[in-house]
């Protein structure tokens, strides 16, 4: 939870003064190993692809400079904006009804459960798995015409189709498969309930308040720091999704381009399309518009996020 | 003196530029380390793996290290040790790729290394499918053709008569897989897919009388013609010939092994002749070769020989040499297409070609038989610089078709403005 309390002391521009310098040079001694590697290992290739969109690069040739042709040809780009549309409407459904289970289930499992560090490690089992190749292909057989999800319809004698072969379905396989891993944000918000004290609920109990009206005015609030950290978090998360639309539609995006996240086409025009120059600018369009979102996030936390001390 | 000072720099420049191997003229007589890359089947790096040994009994100085992948992810890791100056020294090349390389510089003119690497038993036919820009970039191992593969158990089944592939038309494919398709009764389709691969549009442009691309590399194809195609393939999917599409595409994104044939879902599908073996291996049924449908009737004759792959050397390779006499020893060598055999198809070398014909399976002498019968037109142009994702283009555009998303007009119109903007943009 320090890391919870240290973002909310941050939201409340008080990080850093709290501690003091001896602290400071602890926390640097720490910071070290990953301080190396993203100078040595990440902060290269940023910079690099900074560089390269403003170029033109197949690969194999060296890069010739082409000034803001790339950022140009965006706007004429039929399967980038179409991109763009699928992977907006995959971070806009899928991020809230994942957060949404998530806190059900924390709710639930907060309420003394027997057996509980069972549970709650069976339900983050699948946000650790969710991003993986594995689960990727499991998801093919799961919604494939022969696949689970058609068995078990079948036995109710509804015929199935093809869910991830249809380009109407397709997208809401992966909205699922996202919406499953709810693990993640299910193990902070259950931390977070857990900090919430328990006379605020025996108060309000005393003074005739339901179980709703105690959500509402109490777990809520008090849960709202939490339910914006997750927010950022899944969001961010959600733009960068890759492995499972890659896996699912077999690197291709489709059928008919209808799971081509951002990073899909992305990576197809880097190395499919001997186009680094391109795919450089894109990557860097991605983190633009994943910077705008978040801090649209931040500056609408003001209205609903209430800091309690 | 300043113009004999000139010429020096001219030479310089010109023997700089005509071969960066010149060091590499000679084998060396050091310990000497090659990597080769293919992609291909487990059986296929079996194979592989048994003539790199025989390769470096006879030259010990020499080990070759295998890279091998699956197709997907090939060409992207190709891509990247390209960008990175850490291309394998040998590399197995397809058509689709092959220009992008060469015209980029990143394959060595094989022609220079014509004192280790020896052609004279290729077909010149064959050979011409590896020049770009006139120079040898790469070497076929072997060739290939578009035909389709009948189940004639499942046709007896039905008691439906194979048709007469030397006469029958589109029409009668049409007409034979809609019977095929109602004998089936939903299990059972007359025609796997079509549109899902480069090969099939391929033929049916080349029928017409067009060819996808022009000699310049621009796309030629006219958007009637490619309108024509997805009107085809639409009436197809319509009628129930092939199953509905979200099935076509499942089938489309798996391996042989799940497709239409191979599981006796479907009765005739595209495949080029030499997975045959491999097709009659998965289903167990009893396949049969035919030649394309519509080849009486059309303009000009639809069906080529396609190179199955190549054989190239990078141009930054450190030893060429040694590398083209690998690609010798893979090329001629009869002990090592003992191995390989037919599994990079079968061999456009006709000296290999007939020694290895004894030992061929029947369905890889069947896979002979037809190509040697199959009568052929020119080959088209190698696939220009920049379309190598042609296939996925096609694809796409045929899924927007059977999915009501665009019509055949518009899938044309759409497919050549985005196959010329790849083009134009390499």
């Amino acid at each position: 939870m320090s890391a919870l309390g240290e973002l909310q002391r941050m939201r409340r521009g008080s990080g850093g003064t709290l501690g003091g310098k001896r602290d400071n040079k602890a926390a640097f001694v720490f910071l070290l190993p990953w301080f190396a590697g993203l100078l040595f290992i990440t902060a290269g290739p940023i910079v690099a692809s900074f560089l390269l969109g403003f170029t033109d690069y197949n690969l194999i040739q060296p890069p010739t400079l082409n000034g803001l042709d790339n950022f140009v040809r965006m706007l004429g780009d039929a399967r980038l904006h179409n991109a763009l549309g699928v992977t907006l409407i995959y971070v806009v459904v899928s991020v809230p009804l994942q957060l949404a289970a998530a806190l059900a289930l924390a709710l639930l499992l907060d309420r003394g459960l027997r057996g509980l560090a069972f549970y709650r490690s069976a339900f983050y089992l699948p946000s650790l798995l969710g991003s993986s190749v594995a689960i990727a292909v499991l998801w093919r057989q799961i919604f494939g015409a022969d696949g689970l999800v058609n068995q078990v319809l079948a036995m109710f004698g509804i015929e199935g189709k093809g869910w991830i072969s249809d380009p109407s379905t397709a997208l809401g396989t992966l909205i699922v498969l996202n919406v499953w891993t709810f693990g993640a944000p299910m193990v902070i918000f259950l931390a977070g309930l857990r900090q919430i004290p328990v006379m605020y609920y025996e108060a309000a109990s005393t003074d005739g308040a339901g179980k709703w009206t105690q959500f509402r005015k109490i777990t809520i609030p008090l849960l709202s720091p939490i339910v914006f950290f997750n927010l950022v978090l899944q969001i961010i998360h959600a733009f960068q999704a890759f492995t499972q639309a890659f896996v699912v539609s077999g690197g291709s995006g489709g059928p008919s381009d209808s799971t081509l996240f951002y990073t899909l086409y992305l990576y197809q025009r880097g190395f499919a399309n001997f186009d680094m120059g391109y795919a450089s600018a894109l990557a860097w369009l991605l983190l633009v518009i994943i910077a705008a979102f978040t801090a649209i996030n931040f500056w609408a936390a003001k209205f609903w996020v209430v800091y309690d001390d | 003196m300043r113009k004999i000072a000139l010429a020096l720099v001219a030479a310089l420049m010109l023997s700089a530029c005509g071969s960066g191997g010149s060091a590499g003229q000679e084998l060396s007589n050091e310990p000497v380390t090659l990597r080769f890359t293919w992609w291909g089947s487990d059986e296929r790096h079996k194979r592989t793996q048994q003539v790199m040994d025989l390769f470096q009994k006879k030259h010990p100085n020499i080990t070759v290290k295998g890279e091998f992948k699956e197709w997907n992810g090939y060409w992207e890791s190709l891509a990247t040790t390209v960008a990175a100056n850490d291309a394998p020294d040998v590399i197995q090349m397809d058509e689709l790729y092959l220009s992008s390389y060469a015209e980029r510089g990143a394959l060595l003119d094989l022609g220079t290394m014509a004192k280790f690497l020896k052609t004279a038993d290729f077909d010149k036919a064959a050979l011409d499918t590896g020049l770009v820009n006139g120079k040898q970039y790469a070497l076929p191992t072997g060739l290939t053709t578009y035909s389709i593969v009948a189940n004639t158990d499942l046709l007896d089944q039905y008691g439906i008569d194979l048709p007469d592939d030397a006469t029958w038309s589109w029409d009668d494919l049409k007409r034979i897989g809609g019977e095929v398709s109602e004998a089936g009764g939903g299990k059972v389709t007359g025609v796997q897919s079509l549109g899902f691969e480069a090969g099939g549009l391929n033929i049916w442009v080349r029928q017409h009388g067009a060819a996808l691309f022009d000699e310049q590399g621009d796309v030629a194809a006219p958007p009637e013609v490619l309108a024509s195609f997805w009107t085809y393939v639409k009436d197809l999917a319509a009628q129930g010939v092939t199953p509905p599409a979200a099935v076509s595409v499942e089938r489309a994104g798996g391996s042989l092994d799940q497709s239409g044939t191979a599981t006796n879902a479907s009765v005739f599908a595209t495949w080029w002749n030499t997975q045959l073996s491999s097709l009659t291996a998965a289903s167990g049924s009893k396949l049969r070769l035919l030649k394309l449908p519509g080849e009486a009737q059309a303009k000009s004759r639809g069906a080529y020989y396609k190179p199955s792959m190549y054989w190239s050397v990078s141009s930054r390779s450190e030893h060429p040499a040694e590398a083209a006499l690998f690609v010798d020893f893979l090329a001629n060598d009869p002990e090592a297409a003992n191995i390989m055999l037919t599994d990079r198809g079968i061999p456009a070398n006709t000296k290999v070609r007939e020694s290895i014909t004894p030992k061929l399976t029947e369905d890889d002498k069947q896979a002979v038989a037809y190509m040697d019968g199959v009568e052929v037109g020119p080959a088209p142009r190698v696939t220009p610089n920049g379309a190598s994702t042609v296939e996925a283009i096609i694809k796409r555009h045929t899924e927007e078709v059977l999915f009501d998303r665009e019509t055949p007009e518009q899938a044309a119109a759409a497919f050549i403005k985005e196959l010329q903007a790849e083009i134009d943009g390499a």
